[in-house]
């Protein structure tokens, strides 16, 4: 494919691609280093002398180079969701484009093709909850504080998933199933279940830790991509801020202090 | 020696737990699920066994998420899928979520309850806490790729 020029109408249709996938992976929460590297090696692979991106947190622009001539495009950037499985796809499309594998035809259709797929969503919430009661058993609770810890992360799960499914935003979403999931764990303590029930709430919030925003903003900065970085940080952070709004919240109502 | 053992297993049975269920809520294709539960277990339980000898928390975390790191170059390479889909899964069980959330209820706390000393110290140290956690996880993630393979794709 590198051997014959490309024509504009050609470089066009790169430049679509090469866009789509950079926005394939920043919707599904790649990092900026893996979004750049990805997709400029895409580019390459289907001919172009270079293309130069600039990341931000709701858009990328993204310019195609070849022989001089520069077609420039830019692409918002919507959230929808960590996806893992999407990242891998865009990936393995890049290495066998890189491989000379698939045409560029080929590439377009398949990118264009990707469908994210989603773990039974009742499997992931009985995961989630297993994992959160996992985490009050790292904090030294017994099998009671387990059981209530379990209880409470599941309903809160739950809740997250519906209000994800009705398209609230992430920031309500947080706070409210902070709240849910604290006024759950504190009739432990009500009912003393267990012997350190405060535990279980501290643990049932935890599925509610942006944890991939913040290793993502760090990794960010650390790889030069300060700004995409500062954004994640910000985001990450008013989310942890409405998820203890909730949990304050829960606790000033039901009067039970599990925290400080 | 063995009651050291068996703290280290149950460390790691309950850390590959939360690992591999984060990892299907970043919906991590099936094939990579096992390396999250894994590392997440290898990872955790290596912090705790060098907390146990008396590090802190921080470095700790530097040493494991260093190994971690290295080891998913090897399966990144091996099975061809970005690092990130395995490493950040495997991290999960690290993250300081309860040093953060501490941090946040207390500065909510200052401004509804009023300054103490008290609160205040318990806010600092708490977000420091968070703070130096979540880079040393992410320098260490990050330590193949800015020493060893420096500005190279490790896939």
């Amino acid at each position: 494919m590198s051997s014959q020029s490309i024509t504009q109408i050609q470089q066009t249709e790169i430049t679509r691609i090469v866009a789509l996938a950079a926005q394939l992976l920043q919707q599904h929460g790649a990092e900026s280093k893996l979004i750049e590297q990805t997709s400029t090696r895409l580019g390459k692979a289907m001919g172009l002398d270079s293309s130069e991106m600039a990341i931000s947190a709701d858009a990328i622009v993204l310019t195609s180079l070849y022989q001089g001539r520069c077609i420039t495009t830019t692409r918002r950037v919507l959230d929808h969701g960590i996806n893992m499985h999407m990242v891998c796809e865009v990936q393995r499309i890049m290495l066998l484009a890189e491989g000379k594998m698939l045409d560029l035809e080929g590439i377009g259709i398949r990118l264009r093709n990707l469908t994210p797929i989603r773990y039974n969503r009742w499997l992931v919430a009985l995961m989630v909850a297993l994992s959160c009661a996992s985490f009050s058993r790292l904090f030294g609770a017994d099998w009671n504080v387990f059981a209530v810890t379990f209880a409470a992360s599941f309903a809160a799960m739950l809740v997250r998933q519906q209000l994800a499914q009705m398209h609230h935003n992430p920031l309500i979403n947080f706070g409210i199933t902070a709240f849910v999931a604290t006024m759950l764990a504190s009739l432990g303590v009500r009912f003393g279940i267990g012997e350190q029930p405060q535990i279980a709430m501290a643990a049932s919030v935890l599925l509610l830790i942006p944890g991939f925003p913040l290793i993502n903003a760090v990794s960010d900065m650390v790889k030069g991509h300060i700004n995409m970085g500062i954004s994640r940080w910000f985001g990450a952070s008013l989310l942890t801020l409405s998820a203890a709004a909730g949990i304050a919240l829960a606790m000033n109502l039901s009067g039970i202090r599990g925290w400080l | 020696m063995s009651d050291l053992l068996l703290m280290l297993a149950e460390d790691a049975l309950f850390s590959a737990i939360p690992a591999l269920g984060f990892a299907l809520l970043f919906n991590v294709p099936g094939r990579c699920l096992v390396f999250c539960a894994l590392g997440g277990a290898l990872a955790h339980s290596l912090r705790s066994l060098i907390m146990y000898w008396g590090v802190d928390i921080e470095w700790s975390t530097l040493a494991a998420s260093t190994l971690l790191g290295l080891i998913a170059v090897y399966w990144s390479r091996r099975y061809l899928i970005p690092r990130p889909v395995i490493t950040i899964a495997a991290i999960i069980p690290m993250i300081p979520g309860s040093y953060a959330f501490t941090t946040m209820l207390g500065i909510l706390e200052l401004h509804g309850g009023g300054y103490s000393p008290e609160l205040l110290s318990k806010v600092i140290e708490n977000g420091l806490t968070t703070l130096f956690i979540l880079f040393a996880l992410s320098f260490g993630l990050a330590i193949p790729s800015v020493l060893i393979y420096r500005g190279r794709p490790i896939v």
